[in-house]
């Protein structure tokens, strides 16, 4: 678990971060979102003490990271940054290497733990170990960017708006990879972003920033239905909210028994997208199929509808 | 549509070279002769200087380049035909010589003149010319530098062109020759290395705290705007007090006139270069790539030498690239304060007016510079390696 415990830091006379503290729990992944200026790098940099904080702490499983030397605790959080900062005179399998190398693992571990990430962020390794960076797309330095953070397995993983630099098309995809490679190694991240959709996309959950403090740390949903106040209210969206919290529904939630005409849904796709796929096809309601394939139900856009207004 | 490339057209630049062969063929006089080494010379053309058969044999070979500069498109032809015209024109040099200097006689002199020169100048300016078209990558361009060197080295050592005056103006100095050529290399490259040992460390420092960088470079620009010869003057009094009151300064040779100062003012002078392309480079340096690496947890050390020299080593290349070709040629002012070099028989010789020792000293300092600007320029290119321009 990491604490952030009461962090602040101060230029002078101007606070950029004030009196921040929220834990996030093991395995999760927590987006940081607020407008430019808000101070949220700043908090991201203090979590490997880029930035040293002016006060407060932050505890990585209940260690101060301040009785941590520096260049050890940045060895084990990993970091990604918009425009990955790939080494431009090394290949990407001496990119990914570099934290092993620092930590001094030896050559043949290396060389398979290279081979594991590539695989795991369908990067060929007989295609890709040798290229250098300026050979890559834009999309394939990003995966190179998270396959080098995570190159020693860090507890803890910090991305600074790592796909402001995609566009939208190759965004989505790598945003729907990376929550496919959090689910599979467990990963706990903190993202910082300044895209709402992002942080919904992402988040299990959300930390709003504004003017260095934070207004409200909570679930997607509970963002939705009872934000803190005016300010996170707007950022919401309020003509979005609706349809955010469809998106973050499951049918599985709106599942009721009876027959329908068409092709099936996956239980576990979000009511948005059964939502969708209705209005489309111009039908009132879609049979639900479980993981196996089995038909468990149906699934109607009267109750899909009453899943979009917050809760009496 | 791109229309077909025709293989003649005219082409400007071999305009101009035709136009340097025919002035140089039938309007300057090709060698000079002189009855002593210091007597005012008289003109050859082309025509007295040589045999009838080889002056008409050069003759046509220079219309010919000529005409291939002018219509000829592909690189290697001309080169080839640039190539022709040199392989023809320096050994009629050396036959020219014997074929003007009378049997037995031992004092008179025949140097090269206007026209020889026009007509090297103007084969050179085709071979490079090529050379360029060619878009030759680093190895390439050393390897066409080994070849010219070789290619020189040999006219040297057939002995064909040893009576030329230079070549006998060389004869009767031969030690103190190689002398000077060691205390020049010695004075270029000692001060260059003492230049990189001192510079690079403080080009970083520069880089890292902006009020060192703003004394340092102001300091170093005056230095560079101080001509040699006064910089040099003024190092005479301080090293002098140095040797004067320091017994172990004065044993290592340090003194107020010799190659202390020479070699202290060269130093001076290549410390701008060095220490502003050591600041460019490092500036240069993506903010994120550093950014990433700290992030990572390399220490400051890890990201000098891992990451943040190796990306400005190019660019740290070219300044020691100016300093070379900077210092190969200001070493030769070293000889007025008794430094020694190449510049001894460029002043001796213009204490004697004697022309030919002018161009002892003078012609060997041009090639070491052409030769070094051109290897300096490949290692750039090779340290960009991999890194995308």
């Amino acid at each position: 678990m990491i604490e952030i415990d009461r962090l602040t830091k101060r230029y002078g006379a101007t606070l950029v971060v004030e009196d921040v503290s929220f834990n996030v729990e093991e395995g999760t992944l927590t987006v940081v979102v607020g407008t430019s200026g808000a101070g949220k790098s700043t908090l991201l940099r203090m979590i490997n003490r880029l930035v040293e904080p002016s006060a407060g702490r932050v505890l990585i499983d209940g260690e101060d990271t301040r009785t941590i030397p520096e260049d050890e605790l940045r060895h084990r959080i990993g970091y990604v940054i918009q425009g990955y900062g790939l080494f431009p005179h090394r290949n990407v399998a001496d990119n990914i290497a570099t934290v092993p190398r620092l930590l001094r693992w030896d050559r043949k571990r290396i060389a398979q733990r290279v081979e594991e990430l590539l695989d795991l962020f369908q990067l060929d390794p007989a295609e890709f170990a040798h290229k250098f960076p300026h050979e890559l797309s834009g999309g394939q330095q990003q995966r190179v960017g998270v396959a080098r953070a995570l190159a020693a397995r860090p507890a803890l993983l910090l991305m600074d708006e790592p796909f402001g630099a995609l566009d939208a098309v190759i965004r989505s995809k790598a945003q729907d990879d990376l929550i496919a490679i959090q689910r599979r190694l467990g990963a706990t991240i903190v993202l910082v972003t300044h895209d709402m959709n992002e942080a919904f996309h992402l988040g299990d959950r959300i930390a709003v920033m504004d003017q260095a403090r934070l207004l409200q740390y909570a679930t997607p949903a509970e963002l939705l239905m009872r934000p803190a106040d005016d300010f996170v209210e707007r950022l919401v969206g309020t003509v979005e909210r609706p349809f955010r919290l469809l998106s973050l529904t499951p049918v599985r939630e709106a599942l009721e028994a009876g027959h329908a005409e068409g092709e099936p849904i996956a239980a576990s796709e979000s009511l948005h997208d059964a939502l969708s796929r209705l209005l489309w096809t111009g039908r009132k309601a879609l049979p639900v199929a479980d993981s196996s394939g089995a038909i468990i139900g149906r699934v109607s856009v009267d109750k899909i509808l009453q899943h979009g207004r917050p809760l009496p | 549509m791109v229309p077909p490339r025709p293989a003649l057209s005219f082409d400007h630049l071999g305009f101009v070279i035709a136009v340097l062969i025919g002035i140089a063929l039938f309007a300057a006089p090709f060698a000079t002769y002189r009855a002593t080494r210091i007597a005012s010379g008289e003109a050859r053309l082309v025509i007295e200087a040589l045999p009838f058969s080889m002056a008409a044999a050069l003759a046509l070979v220079a219309l010919g380049v000529a005409l291939g500069a002018v219509l000829a498109r592909d690189p290697l032809g001309r080169l080839g035909s640039a190539v022709i015209g040199l392989a023809v024109l320096l050994p009629s040099l050396g036959l020219s010589a014997g074929y003007l200097t009378p049997a037995d006689n031992n004092f008179a002199r025949v140097s090269p003149s206007l026209g020889f020169w026009l007509l090297s100048l103007s084969f050179s300016l085709l071979a490079v010319d090529a050379l360029a078209r060619m878009r030759l990558g680093p190895f390439g361009r050393l390897a066409a530098l080994a070849v010219g060197a070789s290619a020189l080295a040999l006219l040297l050592l057939s002995g064909i062109w040893d009576d030329l005056s230079i070549l006998k103006e060389y004869d009767t100095r031969a030690d103190s020759f190689w002398r000077e050529a060691r205390q020049h290399l010695l004075l270029a490259f000692g001060s260059l290395a003492a230049a990189c040992l001192f510079g690079i460390p403080l080009g970083v420092a520069s880089h890292r705290l902006r009020t060192l960088r703003t004394a340092v470079m102001q300091s170093l620009s005056i230095v560079q705007t101080v001509p040699s010869i006064a910089l040099f003057g003024l190092l005479m009094a301080p090293l002098g007090a140095v040797a004067a009151s320091v017994p172990l300064a004065a044993a290592l040779g340090i003194r107020g006139i010799g190659a202390a100062p020479a070699f202290f003012a060269l130093f001076l002078y290549a410390l701008l270069p060095i220490v502003a392309n050591t600041v460019a480079g490092l500036n240069q340096v993506p903010a994120a790539v550093v950014d990433a690496a700290r992030g990572m947890g390399m220490s400051a050390r890890q990201r000098l030498l891992g990451v943040e020299m190796p990306l400005a080593l190019p660019v740290i290349l070219a300044g020691i690239r100016i300093v070379l070709v900077q210092n190969l040629g200001l070493a030769t002012v070293a000889a007025l304060i008794g430094g020694g070099g190449f510049g001894a028989f460029v002043f001796q010789g213009i204490g004697q007016t004697a022309i030919d020792l002018v161009l002892l000293g003078a012609l060997p300092t041009v090639a070491l510079s052409f030769g070094a600007s051109v290897v300096l320029d490949a290692l750039v290119d090779l340290s960009k390696g991999t890194t995308p321009a």
